[in-house]
């Protein structure tokens, strides 16, 4: 019996204008967005192919430790064809000297932000605005309509049970709207075979979590646009509820809930960090000097009303030492200010996690926000995308930098015994001269290479249970709704 | 010709369905409804209809005679009283009393995107039935006096007249040992509303329970073996239609409904 009915929504929905609509619409954006999403992550991949090759040219070419590149680069993933997430916002690439915090920059949309202005679309997107909105499409009129066109009597004189008709009408739309989404998406998996796009075998794990997860999404509607319906008498007026409660759910909270813990969890400005930083670098500057004064005083005292020849020689006498000192506190001072910055950068992370986690809290209200995360959970896009990188660099830079300056005091000692060797030679002309600056590139085989790990599968797996458990409860507890409202519906 | 009359048997309560039932294939018994704004629409009515028994049920708008055939149907539940199929009160095991009903209502509503044929095979199967050909679905059309050009059209463009058609086909393959009829004549040109009643004849012939609602005395008279005038939710007349020869339905009806007949020995069942 439950297959008569599937059967016959399934017929009726495929004979349908809107399956038309749906299948060519879904279609159309999906190629389109897996063909640019190929497009441009090839594009980053050549440009990052370009920066690496850069990087090693100089590398090869350089003759000293001294003089290597300080940038470091952030290799782009295939999941951003499928969910951009924020990645086209963060930066592509870092300094890694030691001077500088490690600060993704140079991110796509600045770069041309021509492209920020119409968000690239991508498959989330697709799914998350479009393929719900078809879904209410489909299924505000299930059972209003049948009762306004008067079939849905003749249907229950029969012997049927309502569960049984409800769940056909489920199963029907559901059908109808994922032959729109899987068959476009197949073809778009083929494109990525075609065009050689890396996938590891996580990827492609991820890639078949990601439609499942849409096909849950989608799925919600379908149950909340069977309970609506199965609400209301009138499908004009179902219709109408419909798209006030989708405009509410995938534009309204999401968005909402980030304003809403900006209002309550506050977050310092780049500003007022930038001036803190200063502040407290002003300040540590200023008693440096007041010390160094108070040092260099001390230390004169005892030359005070000797003549002017001792006087000097007193000076000469203890200047190194002083100097000594006096670099002793000046790097003293940098560590102290580089513990206040790191203590500053570490404060604002927190403010913005918790600021995060609350948004995240309360937009997981709407199906759609929940879709979302897990979306950029499993693509890798997600807002911890950058901390994440950030700090795989941050260990690469004390790695890097460790390396450089062993290499450095190697370089130099073996410079030292070079001119030494010349000098006993004796062959050399005076002066210094800087044994490397010859032609005699360096050998940077052993450099350590920075690497951008990725999320093992059940970390991902791990990020995004939560938000898959919470669309499979939304949507059982929608169904069940439109349950309970279908047994008390009258059907006159 | 008509046993329902029989005054005897009202009070037998019968809920419980024996090994073999014999008993009256329809049978209201003290049924009320009475909807939530208060309103009464239907005042302890009770009769019964036979297998081979047309039953007509004739009264105004708002008379109750819809409300009665919904609660066969289970599309509502009785305040108060039982509708049986076969002894199977309706509210209380409404899928096997659906079995036991076909169902065609005042206007005969299919998938406008569905040939006839495809709304016949879907129908069908609904009502349990899944071994029909297309054959079958077309020798039933035919019957039911709907063109061979007309079956893989479809339902679109039909006509109120091709729909009822499709309406009884779908009762017919239904195979149901009662059938509901809700006014199926109303709007039908004189010779399809006359086809309509030979095909009404020829299942009672074949043994079937049939329940209609109808403003029509003049077709009521013609095809009915019991005859019930309903008012304000109160079926203020039974009758069997051999009893009735001679006598002007129309009058009786006007009487009845204007609230003062039954001054005569006219009124048999009045609740």
């Amino acid at each position: 019996m439950l297959k008569v009915l599937i059967e016959k929504e399934l017929k009726s929905i495929l004979q349908s204008p809107k399956f038309v609509a749906t299948f060519g619409v879904c279609s159309l954006l999906i190629l389109l967005s897996v063909f640019i999403g190929i497009n441009e992550y090839r594009s980053s991949v050549a440009q990052y192919e370009t920066a690496s090759n850069w990087v090693d040219q100089q590398i090869a070419e350089a003759t000293s430790f001294r003089n290597l590149p300080t940038k470091v680069y952030r290799k782009p993933d295939p999941m951003q064809i499928f969910v951009s997430g924020v990645n086209f916002d963060i930066g592509r690439l870092s300094e890694i000297s030691v001077e500088q915090d490690i600060k993704l920059e140079q991110s796509a949309y600045s770069d041309d932000p021509i492209f920020a202005v119409f968000r690239s679309i991508d498959f989330t997107f697709i799914v998350q605005v479009v393929l719900s909105l078809f879904a209410i499409v489909f299924t505000y009129d299930a059972i209003n309509g049948e009762r306004e066109s008067g079939t849905l009597k003749l249907v229950l004189s029969n012997p049927i049970a309502r569960g049984q008709y409800l769940f056909a009408k489920l199963a029907g739309s559901w059908l109808g709207l994922t032959i729109p989404l899987l068959i476009p998406i197949l073809i778009g998996l083929l494109l990525l075979i075609v065009y050689g796009i890396p996938m590891t075998a996580t990827s492609w794990l991820k890639v078949g979590t990601l439609i499942g997860v849409s096909i849950l999404y989608f799925t919600f509607f379908i149950a909340l646009g069977l309970l609506v319906s199965a609400l209301t008498r009138n499908s004009a007026v179902s219709f109408l509820l419909l798209l006030v409660v989708w405009i509410t759910l995938v534009l309204i909270v999401p968005r909402g809930a980030v304003m809403a813990a900006g209002q309550l969890v506050a977050v310092p400005t780049v500003a007022e960090i930038e001036s803190q930083k200063d502040r407290y670098r002003a300040d540590a500057q200023g008693e440096l000097r007041t010390t160094r004064n108070l040092r260099y005083q001390s230390m004169m005292e005892p030359a005070q009303g000797l003549a002017e020849s001792d006087r000097r020689a007193f000076y000469a006498a203890n200047i190194d030492l002083y100097t000594e000192e006096s670099n002793r506190l000046q790097a003293e001072m940098e560590i102290v200010i580089e513990q206040n910055n790191r203590r500053v950068n570490e404060n604002l992370r927190n403010a913005k996690a918790e600021q995060e986690r609350l948004a995240f809290l309360l937009s997981r209200v709407s199906p759609a926000s929940a879709y979302q995360l897990t979306a950029m959970n499993l693509g890798g896009t997600n807002t911890s995308m950058k901390n994440r990188i950030e700090d795989q660099m941050v260990d690469y830079r004390a790695t890097y930098n460790a390396y450089v300056a062993r290499k450095w005091q190697q370089e130099q000692d073996e410079q030292a015994a070079l001119l030494a060797e010349q000098r006993r030679g004796g062959g050399a002309a005076g002066g210094y001269t800087y044994a490397g600056s010859g032609n005699q590139a360096i050998d940077s085989s052993d450099m350590p290479q920075f690497t951008a790990s990725q999320e093992s599968v059940a970390e991902v797996i791990q990020a995004s249970i939560l938000d898959f458990g919470l669309l499979a409860i939304f949507t059982f507890i929608a169904f069940a709704c439109a349950f309970l409202a279908f047994i008390r519906y009258d059907v006159r | 010709m008509s046993q329902a009359a029989s005054s005897s048997s009202t009070s037998q309560s019968s809920s419980q369905a024996p090994e073999v039932y014999s008993g009256p294939r329809l049978e209201a018994v003290n049924l009320s409804k009475r909807y939530e704004d208060g309103a009464l629409a239907l005042d302890k009515v009770s009769f019964k209809v036979n297998p081979g028994e047309i039953y007509a049920m004739l009264g105004g708008n708002g008379a109750g005679k819809t409300t009665t055939i919904n609660l066969f149907l289970n599309f509502i539940e009785p305040s108060e009283g039982e509708a049986r199929i076969d002894g199977i009160v309706a509210h209380k095991d409404p899928l096997a009393a659906k079995q036991k009903l076909a169902y065609v209502s005042e206007n005969v509503m299919l998938y406008p995107n569905f040939t006839a044929i495809q709304n016949l095979d879907f129908f069908a199967k609904l009502g349990g039935k899944t071994d029909y050909s297309k054959d079958d679905y077309r020798a039933v059309l035919l019957r039911v006096g709907l063109q061979e050009a007309a079956h893989n059209k479809r339902l679109k463009g039909f006509s109120k007249g091709m729909r009822q058609k499709c309406g009884i086909a779908i009762a017919i393959l239904k195979d149901a040992p009662a059938i509901l009829l809700d006014e199926p004549t109303s709007g039908l040109d004189p010779s399809a509303g006359r086809e309509f009643i030979r095909l009404l004849t020829d299942l009672r012939s074949e043994g079937k329970a049939i329940l209609m609602s109808t403003h029509d005395i003049f077709r009521a008279k013609e095809v009915a073996d019991t005859i019930g005038i309903m008012n304000q939710g109160v079926l203020v007349m039974e009758r069997a239609a051999a009893d009735l020869k001679g006598e002007n339905l129309e009058k009786l009806y006007v009487q009845y409904m204007a609230g003062h007949a039954g001054s005569e020995q006219n009124v048999e069942t009045i609740n």
